[in-house]
């Protein structure tokens, strides 16, 4: 607004500017008011309301107008405004403003911006231009608001100068308007006014009005506008009324013929009018037609002529126009694109011819389940597979309801079927037209050659030739001399038919034979009879000329051989004659020289004997023989030819007539049906109908099934059933081979395949029975035996699609099969059906196999041959596209084979053992060194080699191949079964907590709190998948131990008094010198408890053992294999005081700390990992002699404790072993054969399917109603079956040896030899926790075993000897689920645990047995139901059902099941001489590594030491243990004087050096430090049968005092 | 010896006209290419998206492979399959792709295609669903008469594989 005051420019130039300035800024202003207004609108007084509500309503129409007018024309139409006028309105304005300036001086702006705002609303909706421009301006508000700060300044300094209040306050009411215009101003007001007052009204202004002011001319418009916009400034200022304010305007509206004038000056519209040709063309030009000259035109595209008249027009009025138009005066245009066929062809046209390849098959909607059993990935994933088994009918060959009659009709139709098929094949025509044919061909080629000297190769041809002619004729002769015997045959089980027929009067079979006679022509047939045979003869006599010339040519060899050593055996002797005469005076060594000489003659003289010459041929044998052999084989010359012919037209006597023998049988026959089961994969699919078996004993079926299949066949069985009355029952099993995918149906034949049962069935009718002897002859001679047998002809193929398609899988997913032993004559098994297009292969394979060319069985092969042999397939006609493929290769194949990285990289991928959790493959060859693959390698070469040194026993090293070889079978089997994935395998989820668990918890908030009785809350299991190394520990936490062995005083008079002084009453003294201490060991870990005091120390200590799997693998599988045991040792601390120093006496001593081993512990990690804990207390192994150590109860037993004690003699070990942080044990895989046994019957079983369904069901009641009981109905034996327990007990004969020695109870003499055969858990063996059970036999053979097998092997020895005895399912500690023997003596349990051989009574508390979950013995499988499961609590007696649940009760009886152990077990006697030597052996083998664990210092041995504890170890043996350790001590107390002794034997079964090696570190024997120390080590090695070997080792230490 | 370590995943499939899918998918190599480590066919889980159109599986791929030559670059072909709430599967398409041969992480879009059949099998398909399908897997990847074929585009299937390469420079084959 601040004018700068005082400038003299041309005034009505800076009215102009300054005009646009207040524009500017008022324009600005009004925007920030704008955006304010709604703020102040309740700011405002009535009066604005008011003009707001009469503006507000009139938003549309005129405002709009105004708003046009006000902003668009003064910027375009103020140029033009005429000067005079300017200036005067400008003199006009000046005065006006002047004073508006002052009055605007204290003018509030509010209401001006107001409206100004309200308009600025208004023209935002209406004119996007303006928005666009107002929006941009109103990015710059802050500095519009600093021109307003100005601004306000300004004002206010207005204000300070003209304080007028009354002004102010009647600001708005007060009429500003000026002083009477002139003219055109008012004309201007006045129109002002009236749209005002219009707008005012409302809407009433009427359209007249609008057009009369749109008639106004732009000019007069134009020139309003700037006052209009002077208003605007002037309303800024001044603040008028609305209607001075607004400006009502009528719609713009520019008339039609006005805008069409308007427009015909801007716009060309060309007309339609034709055009004349010669405007289109060039001046004089004709217009020429190039169709008519004889070229060709495309059709123009249709276009309408209109159009094309606009255009040409419109061409014509464009510069340079004429270039549009051709010669023909048209525009141009190519020919119509557009085809007038549609270039993609209809999709039925293509199916027929459509590629096979590329067919699209319409599937259904696949269950997913399905999908995936065939394939994963790209291969067809799922197909409709069909299989057609047509099973057309029955033929019984032997029929337990046969009569004689019938036997030997079967006979008779069995031979003449023979005889057919001998006739169909004619081999012996065959062979002889070869005979013939090869006799041609050497004649020839002799006679060709001529008597020539003959070249090598025409040599070995005329050899290879004759040895075939040899070969041919000998077979000639077996063909000739069947046929004939058959012949015989048939002629004479016809008589005996006949006979037979006679004899019981009536007949059965309708066969009768015939016999057609062929007559020959005599005198040709002697002649080639004779022929024949003289070639033959003079064959053989060649032959045997040829032979003879051989034999003597080497014999002539031989000959010379032996004269030449006979000449130089002769110059030998002579040498020696010489030497003798010269040596004559020393008689003695004379004679033990020749002696010897003798000696070393004598084997050579044997050497090479004189050979005899071989004999001459004798020629006339040979015609002699011949011709004896033709009239064997052959038919006389000139004998009819005898054809038979079988006829089955014979009359069948009528039941009415027959014996009622003979009736009864035929009404048994008549009552009889059979049908068929098919079986697919072992699951039933469908069966026949029951058909009525007829009297010639044929059945027909014909009936045909599809079988739509999903899973890969395996296996297709039919399963005959004979039906009597209702029972039906199984009569034989026929396995139909899964047909190859080329077999569709349509091209099968139907195959008979035979199948026989060896079912005993006696009759006491005329049928003959089956596996029943039966003879023909009178005197009862002869005897045949038949079992039931027959043909089923049926045939499996593949259907057919609709499409004709063979519905088979492709051929890949065929499991090939390897047939042994025929593959050699049959090209499809040698080869391998996928072989046949090999071309090389089968000539390959008939250059080894000698295919006759002439035979018309291998006529099509040779075919096949020789187009391949011609050339043409091996010399390509066809251009290949990666022809130089080869020398774009980088390296060869053998480059990429020999790469060790490659080859690591795969072993790795392939999970070879050596490599599985191979970590870190080196990016370059050459960081692999070969050592890498050398364990591997050996390991490949082992497979055969036996290595005998680390099992010192040959039949060892065998046994554990073996079980190698078993183990890896049967994990092959299983690996089917643990590819079975279910969900819970792959996805672990919480589960979510039931409402009655919730409650339980909730109940829990309200229950007592029992600080003092502390529970075990269950720990969360880890998986072990996200394990690493140091994650897992092994906790040991040891309690507290019983009865541990006392030190012996070690006075040197302890010999005589040991005795008075323990009894005596210092033992308490005896008892203070113990200081036992327990060490822990494990993978190389060893920890050890602090040492307490006292025989019944307590040490309540927790320790703490890493764990590390081997090759960092945490995975299930491998944490099962884990074969590391834990040991826990109890030691003695013994602290010498070794000397006081002489200087500082009193003040320092030299102590030296030992340890004595006194007992120890042995948990294999196995069951730790598979129990999760370990809790209990255990009988410490302790050596049955502890030198210088008092292990027998000391005083009366005092304390019911005691008693207690006083019942099992031994030191025990509480402990509690778990593993921090629990694992998940992993899942037995008994329960995945289970699911997969019903999946896919994978593990098939020869169990009853019921009797599976039973166990089934029975094991699962046991498991509901009580999980934590052990409940076996059904094991897996070695081949992977399910087994029926009760099958594995059986009485056993025990080894005679052991009940020889009647000396001690053989019970618990068995027991030992049970307890001597190695242990070996299954868990660790087969890698899935999965208890095999291996019968007795095989459990001896291998031995090696787990509780199982020991125990049912003791439990089969206690049968046989006449104990009762049943097998305990239970679980124990430390084995778990284990089995023991409970056998009742004398009205008295005793329970016994087989793998270490120790017996217990029912109410032992130490027994390990914790809970019985079953009894098993031969005939029953008792489950515990009684409340409690610990042996001392419950009742044996199994006849109460209501204390043992029986799983063979009256409802399901006993179907007799069979063992499957053998009925007598055979032994050999223990070799006592093998023993000797292994006892030296493991004796050198210890000594040597004790003496390695003690590098520092040196280890001396006490050889008489050695040799007293040598003799006394058999006698332990003998008596196992027992106590005989008195007098042996006496006795090397007495020997070995002041010596400080401490010793131990060691039992051990024997299984191998290394359990031995580490059963001797742990004793930790060689820690011994004092200097004078000595040892001494002997080893006993007791045989029993059956290599079974208890090893002894004494080990002792000796320190001189 | 040249080496080629593919590692990736496919990461998921959008653009089909339901979203509960699953894919199989397989690598096909040349003569000249020997597989050292790794799965070279699968199938991923079903996805069933709550929102979103897209199926995601994440399935990872990871290949080592080795090679005498560069023909037979590998390829990788899929096949998508709906799984509706029944449990039922039908094919949704084919598609294919090479395996980048440049060294570094790519992000592939494999589009897939479906064949169409006659009328009468779409009809069969609008109601009872089912389908088409090559009774030739192998036709994803090799290209022969192709043409014939009358197929619908069906959606994409997006892929990140990381190309590691190994020795191809030793063999002049610039990477």
């Amino acid at each position: 607004m601040e004018e700068p005051e005082g400038s003299d420019e041309d005034p009505g130039e800076r009215l102009r500017r300054t005009f646009r300035a207040q524009r500017e800024k008022s324009k600005k202003i009004r925007d920030v008011e704008g955006i304010s207004s709604i703020q102040q609108h309740s700011a405002d007084d009535g009066r604005t309301e008011q003009t707001d509500e009469s503006v507000v309503p009139s938003k549309s129409g005129k405002l709009s107008q105004k708003g046009l007018s006000s902003r668009k024309h003064p910027s375009a139409t103020s140029q033009h405004l005429d000067d005079s006028v300017t200036r005067r309105l400008e003199a006009k304005l000046r005065e006006a403003i002047s004073k508006v300036e002052e009055e605007q001086k204290d003018a509030p702006l509010e209401p001006a911006s107001r409206l100004q705002s309200l308009r600025d609303r208004d023209a935002a909706i209406r004119f996007d231009r303006e928005v666009d421009a107002d929006r941009v301006e109103r990015q710059d508000v802050p500095a519009d608001l600093s021109t307003r700060v100005k601004f306000r300044e300004a004002a206010r300094k207005v204000i300070k100068v003209h304080p007028n209040a009354e002004e102010a306050y009647t600001f708005f009411t007060h009429n500003f308007e000026p002083d009477p215009l002139d003219e055109s101003e008012k004309m201007s007001r006045k129109k002002k006014k009236t749209q005002r007052t219009s707008e005012e009204e409302g809407d009433g202004e009427d359209g007249e009005e609008e057009v009369k002011e749109g008639d106004h001319d732009i000019e007069s418009e134009s020139e309003q506008a700037p006052l209009v916009q002077n208003e605007d400034e002037d309303l800024f200022v001044l603040d008028q009324l609305p209607e001075d304010v607004l400006v009502v305007k009528k719609a713009e509206y520019v008339g039609y013929k006005q805008r069409v004038a308007r427009e015909s000056e801007l716009l060309f519209t060309p007309s339609s009018q034709p055009v004349p040709t010669s405007c289109k063309l060039p001046e004089n030009m004709k217009p020429r037609y190039l169709e008519d000259e004889g070229l060709y035109v495309g059709e123009r595209p249709p276009v309408s002529w209109t159009n094309e008249r606009i255009m040409e027009n419109r061409l014509l009025q464009m510069a340079e126009g004429m270039k549009w138009f051709g010669d023909d005066g048209r525009t141009l245009a190519l020919p119509n694109p557009i085809k007038e066929s549609s270039t993609r062809p209809p999709l039925q046209h293509i199916e027929g011819d459509l590629d096979p390849a590329l067919q699209t098959v319409f599937r259904k909607l696949v269950m997913s389940k399905n999908a995936n059993l065939y394939v994963t990935g790209a291969a067809d994933p799922e197909g409709d597979y069909q299989l057609d088994v047509d099973v057309s009918g029955l033929i019984f060959s032997h029929h337990p309801l046969f009569s004689r009659e019938h036997v030997l009709g079967a006979r008779l139709a069995q031979l003449y079927d023979q005889y057919l098929s001998r006739q169909h094949n004619n081999l012996t025509e065959h062979l002889t037209d070869k005979l013939r044919g090869l006799r041609r061909a050497l004649q020839n080629m002799l006679e060709i050659h001529g008597e020539r000297d003959l070249t090598p190769p025409m040599q070995q041809r005329i050899s290879e030739y004759s040895l075939e002619v040899r070969n041919t004729r000998q077979l000639r002769d077996n063909e000739q001399e069947k046929d004939r015997t058959l012949l015989k045959q048939l002629v004479k089980v016809w008589k005996e038919v006949k006979t037979l027929r006679e004899l019981q009067r009536f007949t059965n079979t309708p066969y009768k034979l015939f016999l057609r006679r062929e007559n020959v022509d005599r005198a040709a047939d002697e002649q080639e009879h004779e022929g024949e045979i003289l070639t033959e003869i003079v064959e053989l006599q060649a032959e045997s000329e040829e032979d003879y010339q051989r034999k003597l040519a080497e014999y002539k060899k031989q000959l010379e051989q032996w004269k030449l050593w006979r000449r130089k055996q002769k110059a030998k002797r002579k040498k020696r004659k010489k030497k003798k005469k010269g040596q004559s005076h020393d008689d003695t060594d004379e004679d033990e020289e020749e002696q010897e000489m003798s000696e070393s003659e004598s084997p050579t003289e044997e050497g090479p004997s004189k050979p005899e010459a071989p004999e001459r041929p004798d020629f006339r044998s040979t015609e002699e023989w011949v011709r004896e052999k033709a009239s064997r084989i052959r038919r006389k010359p000139g004998e009819a030819i005898l054809i038979p012919d079988l006829t089955a037209s014979g009359n069948i006597t009528a039941t009415a007539l027959c014996p009622r023998t003979e009736v009864a049988r035929r009404e048994d026959v008549s009552k009889r049906s059979l049908f068929i089961k098919i079986l697919y994969n072992d699951k039933e699919v469908s069966r026949t109908d029951s058909r009525a078996l007829n009297a010639d004993f044929r059945v027909h079926f014909g009936q045909i099934f599809n079988l739509k299949i999903v899973n890969c066949p395996q296996s297709i069985n039919l399963q005959v059933f004979e039906q009597i009355g209702l029972s039906s029952s199984l009569l034989a099993q026929v396995f139909v081979p899964v047909p190859q995918p080329t077999v569709v149906t349509g091209n099968a034949p139907l195959e008979e395949f035979e199948f026989s049962s060896n079912q005993r069935v006696m009759f006491d009718h005329e049928g003959v029975g089956s596996d029943v002897p039966l003879s023909f002859d009178a005197d009862g001679s002869n005897k045949v035996t038949l079992l039931t047998s027959g043909k089923v002809s049926c045939c499996v193929s593949w259907g057919n699609g609709e499409d004709g398609a063979p519905l088979a899988p492709p051929v890949s997913q065929h499991l090939v099969r390897k047939h042994g032993g025929l593959g050699h004559l049959d090209a499809v098994t040698y080869l391998g059906a996928s072989g046949l297009y090999d071309m090389k292969k089968i000539a390959e394979w008939a250059k080894q196999s000698r295919l006759d060319p002439n035979d018309p069985k291998n006529a099509s092969i040779m075919q096949l041959l020789k187009v391949a042999s011609s050339g043409e397939v091996t010399t390509p006609e066809y251009f290949r596209l990666e022809h130089l493929q080869e020398e774009f290769n980088f390296v060869t194949d053998e480059e990429i084979e020999k790469n060790k990285r490659f080859r690591l990289l795969r072993l790795r991928e392939q999970g070879v053992p050596e490599f599985r959790n191979y970590k870190f493959v080196p990016a370059h060859e050459n960081g692999i060194s070969n050592e890498v693959f050398k364990d591997y390698e050996k390991r490949l070469k082992e497979e055969q080699i036996i290595d005998a040194k680390e099992y010192l026993d040959t039949h060892r090293a065998l046994v554990a191949k073996n079980l190698q070889k078993i183990r890896e079978s049967v994990i092959h089997r299983f690996l089917h079964a643990k590819r079975n994935y279910h969900v819970s395998d792959l996805v672990v989820e919480e589960e979510i907590p039931s409402i009655r668990f919730l409650g339980i918890e909730l109940f829990k908030w309200a229950q007592p709190r029992r600080p003092l009785k502390p529970q075990r809350k269950e720990r969360k299991k880890v998986t072990a998948q996200n394990l690493s190394d140091g994650d897992i520990k092994l906790l040991v936490n040891i309690i507290r131990a019983y009865e541990v062995p006392v030190r012996r005083p070690q006075s040197n008079k302890a010999a005589q008094s040991s005795q008075a002084a323990i009894q005596g009453s210092d033992w308490y003294l005896s008892q203070a010198q113990l200081r036992p201490f327990v060490e822990v060991s494990f993978q190389r870990t060893v920890l050890q408890t602090s040492s307490a005091e006292g025989p019944n120390p307590c040490w309540n200590e927790e320790l703490q053992l890493p764990f590390r799997a081997p090759n960092g693998d945490y995975s299930t599988a491998n944490l099962q294999a884990v074969k590391d045991e834990v040991f826990i040792n109890i030691f003695d601390e013994v602290v010498h005081k070794s000397g006081e120093s002489d200087k500082d006496r009193g003040q320092s001593f030299h102590a030296s700390v030992e340890k004595h081993w006194l007992g120890s512990v042995k948990i294999p990690f196995s069951t730790i990992y598979s129990q999760s804990k370990i809790d209990g207390t255990f009988k410490v192994n302790t050596p049955a002699v502890l030198l210088g150590y008092n292990s027998e109860r000391r005083h009366a037993p005092s304390g019911a404790y005691d008693i207690l004690l006083s019942q099992s003699e031994g030191t025990f070990l509480t402990l509690f072993i778990t593993i921090e942080p629990q694992l998940v044990p992993g899942e037995s895989l008994r329960d995945k054969i289970k699911e997969v046994k019903f999946d896919s019957m994978q593990f098939d079983s020869q169990e009853d399917e019921g009797l599976l369904q039973a166990s089934d069901r029975f094991e699962s009641e046991a498991t509901q109603n009580f999980p934590d009981r052990p409940c076996i109905t059904t094991v897996v034996d070695l081949s992977g079956k399910t087994v029926f327990i009760t099958r594995y007990i059986q009485a056993l004969n025990p080894p005679p040896e052991l009940l020889e020695v009647s000396t001690q109870e053989p019970a618990a003499l068995i027991a030992r030899y049970v307890s001597l055969i190695p242990f070996l858990p299954d868990r660790v063996s087969y890698t899935g926790a999965c208890g095999l059970w291996s019968t007795c036999d095989q459990f001896l053979s291998f031995l090696a075993g787990d509780e199982e097998e020991h125990a049912v092997l003791l439990c089969n020895y206690f049968l046989s000897m006449g104990k009762k005895a049943w097998l305990i399912i239970g679980t124990a500690i430390p084995e778990g689920p284990t089995a023991y023997v409970l056998t009742l003596e004398q009205s008295r349990y005793l329970i016994w645990n087989p793998s270490s051989g120790q017996s217990y009574s029912q109410y032992d508390t130490f027994c390990p047995l914790q809970t019985i979950g079953c009894l098993v013995n031969a005939s029953n499988v008792w489950f515990n139901v009684q409340q409690y499961t610990s042996p001392t609590r419950i009742s044996f007696d199994t006849t109460k059902a209501k204390l043992w649940k029986q799983f063979f009760s009256r409802a399901f009886c006993h179907p007799g099941l069979s063992s499957v152990q053998p009925e007598t077990l055979m032994y050999r006697r223990g070799d006592k001489a093998a023993a000797a030597e292994l006892q030296d052996r493991i004796e050198k083998i210890l000594k040597e590594k004790i003496m390695e664990w003690r590098p520092r210092r040196p280890t001396r041995w006490n050889r008489y030491c050695t040799t007293t504890l040598k003799h006394f170890l058999p006698k332990l043996e003998q008596s196992r243990g027992a106590d005989v350790t008195e007098g042996h001590r006496h006795q090397l107390q007495s020997q070995l004087g002041d010596n400080k002794i401490s010793g131990f034997p060691l039992n051990l079964p024997f299984s191998g050096i290394q359990p031995i090696i580490e059963a001797v570190y742990s004793t930790g024997v060689h820690h011994i430090q004092a200097p004078s120390a000595e040892f001494a080590l002997a080893v006993y090695v007791h045989p029993y049968p059956n290599n079974v070997l208890s090893v002894w080792v004494y080990l002792a230490s000796l320190i001189r005092s | 010896m040249a080496e080629l370590h593919i590692i990736g995943q496919i990461v998921g499939a959008s653009g089909f006209p339901q979203n509960s899918l699953f894919c199989k998918w397989g690598i096909h190599t040349g003569g000249a290419w020997r597989l050292l480590s790794g799965l070279k066919e699968g199938q991923t889980q079903v996805d069933i998206p709550q929102t979103g159109d897209m199926a995601y599986w994440s399935h990872p791929i990871d290949l080592h492979y080795t090679t005498k030559g560069l023909q037979g670059w590998p390829k990788l072909h899929l096949q998508v399959w709906h799984q509706d709430s029944l449990g039922h599967s039908q094919l949704f398409g084919y598609g294919f792709c090479h395996v980048p041969s440049s060294p570094g992480q790519h992000h592939i879009s494999c589009v897939t295609w479906r064949p169409l059949g006659s009328w009468q099998e779409q009809l069969t398909q609008m109601f009872v669903g089912g389908g088409p399908q090559l009774r030739n897997p192998d036709l994803i990847y090799s290209g022969a008469d192709r043409y014939r074929l009358h197929t619908a585009a069906m959606g994409t299937v997006e892929l990140e594989l990381g190309v590691i390469m190994k020795h191809f420079d030793k063999h002049g084959v610039e990477t």
